[in-house]
């Protein structure tokens, strides 16, 4: 194996997005799962710009710094609701905010 | 391997060392000077006039003990002071310290790294930078520490934007984030009638000059921004718990820090090698001196900014300022080139 | 090109490596530093896929800015009252582990069967050099066929900061009761909102606090928890 393959990049953004995803599911930390969010986006990143390489395209790129442009926007926005969450109701434990279930 | 990578690994070598042996005596320096100013001799006793003060320092600082609170959090406590100090010089490898010169036969250029991105690449090394000072403060228990870290993420944030901000005038007329590129740019001369002048980029972008200044000073917390260490209401900051060498490595970084974005400040607005006769590097090193200076002044002469006025500072003023420069500058670009 | 393909890997198994670190550690401190090491890693993985400029806005925006705002939350937040990873809920684990077992599966039969069917762009590493750079062939590209998806953008980020803005507003009418009250936001400007000795509604609530606790002690405003102990002194006599 001497070139670098377009398999590897995409086993590493399908690695990466999974990882997140299963960290979404399992932990009950609302920082963490927001983490994990951030996680699967950085993941996309990398198809993105792995298939802009393959195929000697811009459009991958471009795509890819609109999804961090929306990262940023969505950060503000989780961290702002976050915050709000532990003032009102003194926890980030995701099981203990079911206003919504009730 | 390629005598190009070689040369550049050669460069970095000799820039990082450099780097280290002229922290060491800004220490002296600031102290001389600030000794100047404020009516006292300063460091005299070690050495002619003091001149061996910063070595007898460092050696104090290295074999004092090294203590670790009981309830830090102890891997972080550890990992902090080696993520700032190994992050501070690392910014420098973008700064061209000249053009390339021949040793023994060999072309070697007098820069680390020439990368497109370097603006962009000086800013990301200085907006992680800030990490060891949040970790610092999070894992010593103390929550003086905690305080001095929760104000240094917060004011590194807000100064971070107006820093990359006033950069982006030069970028708009320079158009390249290349620093070779900017410097090159600015060793032109600028003919305004009968004047002749350097194309330097501080006449034509005075107030992003201005607010880089300001900026860069919060950037590294030097006082009059040094909120997060404030001794007089957290004694210390986020470095209160540290001791010996973990605690020399903050201060080193924060010396290095000021070192390198002296020379970026130069390099950038006050066209780097370039001067009135026989452009070398000696010229970068005397503009950088000038910052350097403008930082001990400083600092003896202004008082602690409260944290309210600090960030009222940034978002209220500097803000609205940099982005009606940036509004400006734009236009100007295109009226230049004959668009609008 | 051995060399690259070996890089590649080993940033690809650090990446990775760290990824999965965050996501069992069960301080959140170090699952933060754990993804400042995935992303430092993508950001030298979109540099060896010439993609400069992105892996500069990478270093940026997510560890320069995001993570920076996640780790100050974070210590907002009192440690002890983090939920632990396996805490009761081995289900939900099993779950998540399986469900992402077979995704993975699916994803990795969709690759290695897949066909290409696009055609090579003209921005190869030469086509790149000739117009100028990374940078300028992005520039160029956004600001003639994406203006309006840079627009959106703008709006999307104007409403995410006007909203961050209605969300981290002070609430003037509701107060929580002080007896819930075990996590709270810290006053910057005033040091002296950390001394639990000062909070009326701590004493309140009687909440007992260890020895070498690092909990923390906030104020809502900076105003609320800087009543000086004189003060504090004369309204328990007037009590």
């Amino acid at each position: 194996m001497n070139e670098l393959m377009p398999e590897q990049f995409m086993f590493l953004s399908a690695a990466l997005f999974i990882i997140g995803m299963v960290g979404v599911l399992t932990r009950r930390n609302v920082l963490v799962i927001f983490m994990c969010v951030e996680l699967m986006l950085a993941s996309v990143n990398i198809a993105f710009v792995g298939f802009a390489w393959e195929f000697s395209q811009m459009t991958g790129q471009i795509f890819a710094l609109f999804v961090i442009a929306i990262a940023a926007a969505e950060a503000v926005i989780g961290l702002g609701i976050i915050m709000a969450l532990t003032r009102q109701r003194d926890t980030v434990d995701i099981n203990e905010v079911r206003e919504l279930r009730q | 391997m390629d005598a190009n990578l070689l040369s550049s690994y050669i460069f970095a070598v000799i820039v990082l060392n450099v780097l280290l042996g002229l922290m060491a005596y800004m220490t002296y320096i600031e102290r001389k000077v600030m000794a100047a100013m404020q009516d006292r001799i300063g460091p005299n006793r070690t050495g002619p006039v003091g001149l061996l003060q910063p070595i007898a320092d460092g050696l104090k600082l290295l074999v004092k003990e090294d203590i670790i609170p009981k309830h830090a959090d102890r891997r972080i406590f550890l990992l902090a002071p080696l993520l700032s100090f190994v992050l501070a010089p690392v910014a420098a490898a973008v700064i061209p310290f000249g053009d390339s010169i021949t040793v023994f036969g060999h072309e070697v250029n007098l820069y680390v790294a020439d990368i497109n991105v370097a603006v962009l690449y000086f800013l990301a090394i200085g907006s992680m930078g800030v990490f060891g000072i949040i970790l610092g403060g999070y894992a010593s228990a103390n929550r003086y520490s905690l305080l001095g870290g929760l104000r240094a993420a917060a004011q590194v944030i807000s100064y971070e934007i107006i820093l990359g901000l006033s950069l982006i005038g030069v970028i708009i007329l320079s158009g390249s984030l290349s620093l070779v590129e900017i410097v090159n740019q600015q060793s032109e001369t600028l003919t305004i009638g009968p004047l002749q002048l350097p194309n330097w980029f501080i006449l034509s972008q005075p107030l992003a000059f201005i607010i880089f200044l300001i900026a860069a000073v919060a950037e590294t917390n030097r006082a009059p921004f040094d909120l997060p260490e404030a001794e007089t209401e957290l004694i210390g900051g986020f470095h209160t718990e540290y001791s010996g060498f973990r605690f020399s490595f903050f201060f080193l970084a924060e010396y290095i820090s000021m070192i390198v974005i002296s020379l970026f400040a130069a390099t950038i607005f006050l066209g780097g090698t370039d001067g009135p006769i026989q452009d070398g590097v000696w010229w970068l090193a005397l503009k950088a001196c000038i910052f350097l200076f403008f930082y001990i002044w400083l600092r003896t002469t202004v008082p602690r900014f409260r944290y309210d006025q600090l960030m009222g500072l940034a978002w209220k003023v500097l803000l609205p300022l940099v982005l009606i420069n940036i509004l400006l500058t734009g236009f100007i670009r295109l009226w230049g080139l004959g668009m609008l | 090109m051995a060399a690259e393909v070996l890089i590649f890997n080993l940033l690809s198994a650090v990446a990775i490596v760290s990824a999965v670190a965050m996501i069992t550690m069960r301080n959140p401190v170090h699952s933060a530093i754990a993804l400042v090491l995935t992303f430092v890693n993508v950001a030298a993985i979109f540099i060896m896929l010439r993609a400069e400029f992105l892996a500069a806005v990478q270093i940026i925006v997510y560890t320069g800015a995001v993570l920076v705002l996640i780790l100050f939350v974070l210590m907002l937040v009192n440690p002890d009252d983090l939920p632990e990873f396996h805490s009761g809920k081995p289900m939900q684990n099993v779950f998540g582990f399986g469900v992402g077992l077979i995704l993975l599966a699916e994803i990795s039969v969709a690759i290695l069967t897949r066909t290409v069917v696009a055609e090579p762009g003209p921005w190869n590493e030469e086509g790149v050099a000739a117009a100028g750079g990374n940078i300028q062939v992005i520039g160029q590209l956004l600001y003639s066929g994406y203006v309006l998806p840079i627009q959106a953008t703008a709006l999307v980020l104007l409403a995410a900061t006007i909203g961050a803005l209605f969300l981290g507003r002070p609430d003037e009418d509701q107060e929580p009761s002080p007896k819930r009250r075990t996590v709270a936001t810290i006053s910057l400007a005033h040091t002296r909102g950390a001394d639990d000795d000062l909070i009326p509604a701590l004493r309140a609530a009687n909440i007992k606090r260890e020895a070498g606790d690092r909990d923390l002690i906030m104020a809502r405003d900076a105003d609320e928890f800087t009543t000086s102990a004189e003060e504090e002194e004369k309204k328990g006599q007037s009590e």
